[in-house]
């Protein structure tokens, strides 16, 4: 099924193991390279904690489970700190193409809430398949330029 | 039809990886060889906090694209040290320096002088052509290959070139193949 990065920001996180309310969703870390959801931030601020998409045990429409509570972990180098501060959060992300050119702002992103691969990048009315995404940084995401270089 | 810019368009420019999405300098200024019609690479700027004159610099090899909105480079690791940069680069030569040129046909008419150069957008620093001020007043645009030679105070073009000057970047972008084609340099 497919989910939106928009829509699941906010959405319950709870334990399977204790049924225990563990924060909502803030933010999806995404690893450019495989174009996957990596880890789900929880809560903002310096309590905020990530679980990795291994860690889940089903990313649902109403609440997002946690295999086991005790998977929550701080976050662990700067990339997943800045993860945590929203600097990598893909919706509202400048996007530019790798040629140079802005091609506006990511609105929405959708992935696979099964097996967390990203699907698609939404700019405006334009769906763009997330196979083009190149990296994601605090300043831009970076997407393969669409159309041949006359326009 | 080509999509041109100015070179002084680029200053300012942030640098972005295209790997990392992080801007990891501007642009602070464009080196440029005449004789090969192309940038041989740009000086930096750092950014935010620690703003002011970055010790590196990035040559044009290294540049992945340059766009209407940003220079792009694969890695942070594609800008170098001056010191290692290639000598042309970490000091670029001054009195070759072609703005404020001449350009003069071979004919002998002066067509005005050199203001800015004009870059293929989206190339790693192709040089197509010259903004000049005209001679009679007002900018205009010349396309390049059309240099036949080059002293540091004038630059020669062929007779043909008057025919291309245009009046904008669009115009000079309609037309650079064109003239190419006349030219024979396809």
């Amino acid at each position: 099924m497919s989910e939106s990065f928009r829509a699941s920001r906010g959405r319950k996180v709870i334990s399977r193991a204790s049924a225990t309310d563990l924060g909502v969703v803030s933010h999806l870390l995404v690893d450019t390279q495989r174009r996957q959801v990596a880890a789900v931030v929880i809560g903002s601020g310096k309590k905020a904690q990530l679980v990795d998409w291994e860690g889940l045990s089903g990313f649902g429409p109403d609440a997002v489970m946690v295999a086991d509570g005790a998977s929550l972990r701080p976050p662990r180098d700067d990339r997943e700190r800045a993860a945590v501060d929203g600097k990598l959060e893909l919706v509202g992300k400048k996007a530019l193409s790798d040629r140079g050119n802005e091609l506006g702002k990511i609105d929405d992103a959708t992935f696979d809430a099964d097996t967390g691969a990203l699907e698609d990048l939404i700019i405006g009315d334009h769906r763009i398949p997330a196979g083009s995404l190149l990296g994601c940084g605090s300043y831009a995401a970076v997407l393969e330029d669409q159309q041949p270089a006359s326009a | 039809m080509k999509l041109l810019m100015t070179a002084s368009q680029i200053h300012g420019l942030p640098v972005v990886t295209v790997r990392g999405g992080e801007d990891v300098a501007e642009v602070r200024d464009v080196i440029y060889s005449p004789e090969a019609g192309r940038l041989i690479g740009v000086t930096l700027n750092k950014r935010g906090f620690l703003a002011g004159r970055s010790r590196e610099v990035l040559p044009a090899e290294a540049i992945h694209a340059i766009g209407q909105h940003a220079v792009m480079v694969l890695e942070e690791s594609s800008l170098v040290a001056r010191d290692d940069a290639p000598d042309e680069v970490a000091h670029p030569a001054t009195e070759r320096d072609v703005l404020g040129n001449d350009v003069l046909t071979e004919g002998g008419a002066s067509l005005g002088t050199v203001s800015d150069l004009v870059l293929l957008v989206g190339s790693s620093g192709e040089v197509v052509g010259y903004q000049i001020d005209k001679a009679g007043g007002g900018q205009g645009y010349i396309p390049l290959p059309a240099q036949l030679s080059v002293s540091g105070v004038a630059l020669v073009v062929p007779n043909v070139t008057e025919e291309f000057v245009a009046d904008d970047l669009v115009g000079l972008g309609a037309s650079v193949d064109d003239f190419r084609d006349r030219l024979g340099l396809k």
